[in-house]
């Protein structure tokens, strides 16, 4: 399943790890946009297969953010 | 002498209506996972309340003897029946006969709705799934030349336009929807799209010869293009759940222009102030909360959850919009999604915005605003989406509005985008989080003091000492001060609050419903 994220931001912090397994609502990345922490979340419970984006990266809306196995 | 032939052949000719496309055609139907339009009937509408329209028309052969030997009906069915005990009309395209793709006598019913919903002023719900006119034209002779409408003829689309301002309409895509069904389905105030529907201008093969793009219908006008493009409002998970939304959303809705909302009996208690909305949003303005929840634990909830339903979630999402009950009488309610670029004013979300509010006006229904708002969305992409025109659109609506407004300023309330969230003479609350201003101190003192900043010994503690400053001045105890707002709330306060306003607005109301008739905005 692939996570995009819905709005433009840059990439604050990365919360989740390749490989680790992840509940529904668990936090994958934290984006900052307009000012404002805006988590990225598993939409259902998986493994966290791929990550596709980095600390501090400028990423737009609609961009692959990670890949989850469910 | 008896009529007793002509009765018995009555009756032949309504089995014979009820074949639609033929068996080979409705089980192919079936095998794509799909109802027929008489089963879509009987799925949404209270158990055989259906009393058809016109259902002998359709496209009969006889032989030499004047004798029926085959008849094609119209592939249109229409007539009225029940939702809930409550008179509505219903339509829809037969896609067993022709693929939806209108044969005369379809062609008629389904431009016949319109008028019969207007003439009898009940809500109207149109079942699509089929094509517009073929280049070979509706006609089945094709002997002759193809006549069109009389030139004094009325075109279809003013009775189409016409019911938007006097009677509910909702619409369901429940397959392939395309050409004038596809006009006819965005015609409405609700409409929704089952996983496997598709709204198209032109079909795959149309657009691959006109414009080179070879993608499949799904690609072209998929649930994915049409819930974010804003032309459908909902997704269903199936048929079933299409014809449960369109229930739902007629159920807070008038039967017409010229009537009010009714009231249900509440089964939710006036005075529940639920403890989670005092630390609902964060002290920390970096943190973002959930709008929707608070939402839902202000508005009636009863056995089968919260009463708020909302509509067109994808589209414009800084903006949240839908329909609730309060105590029991029905509201529109919007809300900021600060999970979205802090809930800033989009050109999409604007669009939505006008268009919910002038729905609230058309229908009588009062708006409750819960606000946060950072102002419009700024930047090239912005501005290049025309989105000041769009917001000042928005604005307009709101300001121009007759319905009856109550604002919760719950956070931001920043710049003109702001002006979008409070309508006349609306009655205000704030909550201790309430933040007003020009613009927001994270974005503004870095500008308006970038010289006083640059020049400081230690410009990081003298942006953060000015923002200190000036976030006390956007405070809303002052706001109360002055009676800028009537009343600074504990939030757990909001919901008796606004039951208690919204009494006295419904009752002071003292003209009678009218359609709602704007004029033009910018």
């Amino acid at each position: 399943m692939q996570i995009k994220s819905e709005i433009a931001g840059s990439v604050w912090k990365v919360i989740a790890q390749e490989g680790a397994e992840l509940a529904a609502e668990d936090v994958i990345v934290i984006l900052e946009s307009m000012k404002m922490e805006i988590p990225i979340t598993a939409p259902k419970a998986g493994v966290c297969e791929k990550l596709h984006v980095r600390e501090g990266e400028m990423i737009g809306e609609g961009q692959l953010v990670a890949t989850l196995k469910l | 002498m008896t009529w007793d032939k002509e009765i018995d052949e009555i009756q032949a000719r309504r089995k014979l209506a009820k074949q639609q496309g033929g068996k080979a055609a409705v089980d192919k139907h079936h095998q794509k996972g799909r109802l027929t339009i008489r089963e879509r009937i009987d799925t949404l509408l209270d158990k055989n309340s259906f009393d058809e329209i016109g259902e002998g028309a359709g496209v009969p052969e006889y032989d030499a003897g004047g004798k029926l030997t085959d008849f094609q009906p119209a592939n249109f069915i229409l007539g009225f029946g029940q939702i809930d005990g409550r008179k509505v009309i219903v339509g829809g395209e037969d896609f067993t006969v022709r693929g939806g793709s209108p044969n005369p006598a379809g062609l008629r019913k389904s431009v016949y709705t319109e008028r019969l919903a207007l003439k009898y002023k009940v809500p109207l719900i149109r079942l699509h799934e089929g094509g517009g006119g073929s280049v070979g034209g509706t006609g089945n002779d094709k002997a002759r030349r193809p006549l069109g409408d009389p030139v004094f003829s009325e075109s279809r689309f003013v009775p189409l336009a016409e019911t938007l301002s006097s009677i509910p309409v909702a619409t369901a895509a429940l397959g392939p929807v395309a050409g004038l069904p596809a006009a006819r389905l965005v015609a409405s105030h609700f409409s929704v799209m089952t996983p496997n529907a598709a709204v198209l201008i032109a079909g795959p093969q149309v657009v691959k010869r006109a414009t080179g793009h070879d993608m499949t219908k799904e690609e072209l006008g998929g649930p994915q293009v049409h819930l974010a493009s804003g032309a459908i409002d909902n997704l269903a998970e199936d048929e079933a759940d299409a014809m449960r939304q369109i229930s739902r959303f007629l159920s807070y809705v008038p039967d017409n222009a010229w009537s009010f909302p009714k009231a249900i009996t509440p089964t939710d208690k006036i005075d529940r102030c639920e403890d989670a909305l005092a630390s609902i949003v964060p002290t920390s303005r970096r943190q973002p909360f959930q709008m929707r929840k608070i939402i839902e634990m202000v508005m009636d909830q009863d056995a089968q959850g919260s009463s708020f339903f909302e509509m067109s979630r994808n589209y414009g999402p800084s903006l949240i919009t839908g329909l609730a009950r309060l105590n029991g009488e029905s509201v529109g309610v919007i809300g900021n999604d600060c999970m979205y670029y802090a809930g800033a004013m989009t050109a999409t979300a604007a669009q939505k915005m006008r268009r919910f509010v002038d729905f609230c006006n058309s229908f009588h229904l009062p708006i409750i605003s819960f606000v946060d708002e950072p102002g419009f969305m700024i930047g090239p992409d912005s501005e290049a989406a025309g989105t000041i025109r769009h917001g000042t659109a928005a604005i307009s609506a709101v300001l121009q509005s007759r319905v009856p407004w109550a604002c919760v300023q719950v956070l931001k309330a920043f710049g003109v985008a702001a002006q979008a969230h409070f309508g006349p003479d609306a009655y205000m609350l704030n909550w201790p989080s309430a933040a007003s201003g020009a613009l927001p101190v994270e974005g503004g003192v870095a500008v308006a003091f970038g010289r006083e900043i640059a020049a400081a010994e230690d410009p990081a503690a003298k942006q953060k000492e000015l923002e200190d400053m000036l976030a006390a001045t956007q405070s809303p105890f002052p706001r109360a001060e002055g009676l800028s707002v009537h009343e600074l709330i504990d939030p757990r306060e909001t919901r008796p609050k606004l039951i208690q306003w919204l009494q006295l607005a419904l009752n002071a109301r003292t003209e009678t419903p009218t359609p709602y008739l704007t004029g033009m905005r910018p």
